[in-house]
């Protein structure tokens, strides 16, 4: 009996779930903990320590503790937004081959996809623990606007934990499945997904078991982290007034202001005011300070007004997009830790005229349609996994499954078909600088185009493709993908040669380009480079250093 | 017949006529409205999505099938694109023009490649701006859409001022100013 594991690989935490006939069942930590901090230690003492065990390093070793790799996966280095969040880390990040980020630890450099393979590692282990059995499939979750750079990278560290990944869905979508699978529903939904490090609206229309995405939009670097600086910030000029020690330079010190701001942030979200004070502060010099603090909600409100505003003009924007009124929607789903924000909430209920839907688990909804997608994709799934058998979700150590006792039933719910979305136009560059869009951003994928070239100089036996993303009509103003290459073509005279690009994005959202000479019938399979993305895969799954103790 | 035998037909029809037009490829009569394509769509999708075959198909099988159904869903993709929209939304360059364009023309010749690519210099993305100037000018686009050409340049005008080295936002407000000079 296969078992698929369906992972929510977040920026601050992971969840991994399988789908079993009585409902879903979650991959539990050491201390039966459903929610895996993404969280990855080289403690000085040796091994790689990964998950709630690995939190406790940030404040003893901070340079030896990644966090948040999902905010620098499949990333160019130079990004501005990369640099941005680099200040918010305390450990170091250097530019590596096609400007890849690259950790440095210690002696050790490992690329993003590596970092987050321990993560994917380690949940790998406690589901064959639990499970008793070997796993190997796996569907990983996404943020619905994640490029094609970092879904690759992302793939890629499944491959190196030795997971074969089924299927990448992005986290809206996943949402959505475990909110309507089995259900057999005609309805409009909003899924607002907003978490540690990205966020992502979606609209869905739910078809009986067809959920398809009408529009999706967001941001990938817009998450609690961005919250919690923001407070951290305002801890440090206050830390800088009463101790004369500015601390935005001590790493250690830092990370305790951004460890103390977000348990403030999550008190202020129940509470009007947090009041308090953050001890064991340790100052250069050896000084031993205390920080008290007394935040009103209104306070940190106005601290985090700029990113909340932000999250609804994409709001207002996936609505247009979607070519639909708010009031079309009758289900607004609030999905990721940071929606428990009250003014998140409010905000979201004035656009939809409506109170968002916060009965789901917002940690758990995302691996829940994971779990959901990599069971019906392997063929093992019912109609009592999804959301309506919620009181059936079997827990702790408990596993149908895995004691091999019950044998599966014939599959009563129809398998789900998901219609998910095309991340970004995609288009090439024409003569006079001008773009031509291929595959438009929000179509349906799996989706197909091609377009015939030719060339434009005589005896030309070359002909290079530049591919862009963007919605411009200038090339120049789109973000570069790379530079598609045909080689050894005919010579003849210009315009002669008939060259047809197939361009494809896959379920997955990733971008794969074919190329063929019409009057050969030739196949050329081109390659493209995507920057930031993992250079040619690196030896076999074997690569992942050892996790133990 | 079974599901197999269906889904592989159809896939080879759809394969075996290049120059068939989207409701062709849809099965729908031709200058049919959004909601028979969705409709067309779904039923096609509920046959022949890949995942349903991932099991079933050989690899050589599951390729035919997949590359059917993309090219469908860019049928589909195709007259969604040319329903009319009310609101007139202008994009800025790099800007997601919210909706795909109204019956964007095909060009009939192929356009031609230029034969050695100038290498990009990076730093053109709209994104290559301070996140600060980035949420102004989120806000000149909210600006734009809503037809607020004042807005629009306020916010740009204040992005520009949170990262006055991007020529990116510069040349974005060259091009709404030369929009509200040409209106009355
Ligand atoms: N009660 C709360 N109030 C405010 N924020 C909260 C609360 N609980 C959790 N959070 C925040 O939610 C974030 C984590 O959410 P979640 O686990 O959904 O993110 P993630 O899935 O790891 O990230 P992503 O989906 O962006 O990759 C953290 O920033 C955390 O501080
Ligand atoms: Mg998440």
């Amino acid at each position: 009996m296969s078992v698929a594991l369906g992972i929510d690989l977040g920026t601050t935490n992971s969840v991994a779930a399988i789908a079993t006939p009585t409902g879903v069942e979650f991959i539990l930590g050491a201390r039966g903990e459903r929610v895996h901090p993404s969280v990855i230690a080289f403690p000085a003492s040796g091994g790689v320590v990964v998950g709630t065990d690995a939190k406790r390093y940030r404040l003893s070793e901070p340079q030896h503790v990644v966090h948040s790799a999902k905010r620098f996966i499949g990333q160019n280095t130079r990004a501005p937004l990369v640099q941005l969040a680099l200040t918010g880390v305390r450990y170091n990040v250097v530019e590596g081959p096609n400007q890849q980020p690259i950790v440095v630890v210690r002696d050790r450099r490992m690329t993003m996809p590596e970092i987050s393979s321990h993560v994917l590692l380690h949940l790998k282990r406690a589901a064959e623990r639990q499970l008793g059995t070997p796993v190997k499939d796996a569907v990983i979750t996404v943020p619905a606007n994640f490029t094609d750079g970092q879904r690759q990278a992302t793939r890629e560290a499944g491959r190196l934990a030795g997971l074969d990944v089924m299927r990448l869905i992005n986290e809206p979508t996943a949402a959505a499945l475990a909110y309507g699978f089995g259900q057999d529903r005609e309805q409009m939904i909003a899924v607002f997904d907003f978490g540690g490090g990205t966020f992502d609206v979606s609209i869905l229309q739910l078809d009986g078991e067809v959920f398809e995405v009408l529009a999706s939009e967001g941001d990938f670097f817009l998450g609690g982290d961005d919250l919690d600086r923001a407070l951290a910030e305002n801890l440090a000029s206050e830390l800088h007034r009463i101790s004369r020690v500015d601390p935005r330079p001590h790493a250690a010190l830092m990370m305790k202001l951004m460890m103390g701001a977000e348990q403030i942030k999550m008190y202020l979200s129940d509470s009007e005011a947090a009041e308090g004070e953050i001890e064991g502060l340790d100052l250069p010099g050896g000084r031993v300070s205390t920080l008290p603090f007394s935040v009103t909600r209104a306070q940190f409100e106005a601290m985090i007004a700029g990113y909340v505003e932000r999250t609804m003009a994409v709001t207002r924007q996936v609505l247009v997009a979607a070519n639909i009124d708010p009031r079309m929607i009758s289900d607004v789903l609030c999905v990721g830790g940071s929606t428990r924000i009250p003014m998140v909430r409010q905000q979201l209920a004035e656009i939809f005229r409506r109170e968002p839907n916060i009965s789901i688990n917002p940690d758990e909804v995302v691996a829940q349609g994971a779990a959901i997608q990599a069971g019906s994709l392997t063929g093992d799934l019912t109609s009592g996994t999804g959301m309506g058998a919620r009181d059936a979700v079997a827990t702790a150590g408990h596993s149908p499954l895995a004691r091999g006792t019950i044998t599966l039933p014939e599959i009563t719910a129809k398998r789900p078909v998901l219609l998910d979305v095309n991340p970004a136009t995609l288009a090439i560059h024409t003569a006079g600088g001008f773009t031509e869009r291929l595959l438009d951003k929000n179509a349906p994928i799996p989706i197909e185009r091609s377009r015939v070239f030719t060339t434009s100089r005589d005896n030309q036996t070359r002909v290079e493709i530049d591919c862009c993303r963007g919605e411009s009509r200038r090339y120049t103003d789109n973000e570069p993908l790379g530079t598609l290459l045909l080689d050894d073509l005919p010579p003849r005279p210009r315009g002669d040669l008939q060259i047809e690009v197939q361009f494809r994005v896959d379920a997955d959202g990733i971008l794969h380009v074919r190329a063929s000479d019409l009057a050969s019938g030739q196949q050329q399979e081109a390659h493209l480079q995507v920057l930031g993305a993992p250079v040619a895969p690196a030896g076999p799954a074997s690569g992942v250093p050892d996790d133990k103790p | 017949m079974s599901a197999r035998s269906d889904v592989l037909l159809w896939a080879q029809r759809v394969i075996g006529r290049k120059d068939a037009t989207a409701c062709q490829i849809l099965d729908i009569p031709a200058g049919s409205g959004l909601d028979a394509a969705q409709q067309a769509f779904h039923k096609i999708a509920r046959m022949a999505h890949p995942d349903l075959h991932r099991r079933t198909l050989t690899a050589d099988e599951l390729e035919l099938v997949t590359t059917a159904y993309a090219r469908a869903a860019a049928a589909y993709q195709e007259l969604r694109g040319q329903r009319t929209v009310t609101t007139r939304i202008r994009a800025i360059p790099g800007v997601p023009a919210a909706v795909p364009p109204t019956t964007q023309a095909i060009p009939t010749a192929p356009p031609s490649i230029k034969a050695i690519a100038v290498p990009e210099e990076p730093g053109h993305a709209p994104n290559k701006m301070g996140s600060k100037a980035l949420i102004y000018y989120r806000k000149a686009e909210l600006a734009l859409r809503r037809g607020d050409l004042p807005g629009a340049v306020l916010q740009l005008k204040m992005a520009i001022a949170s990262d006055p080295q991007s020529q990116f936002l510069r040349s974005a407000l060259a091009e709404v100013e030369a929009e509200v000079a040409r209106k009355p």
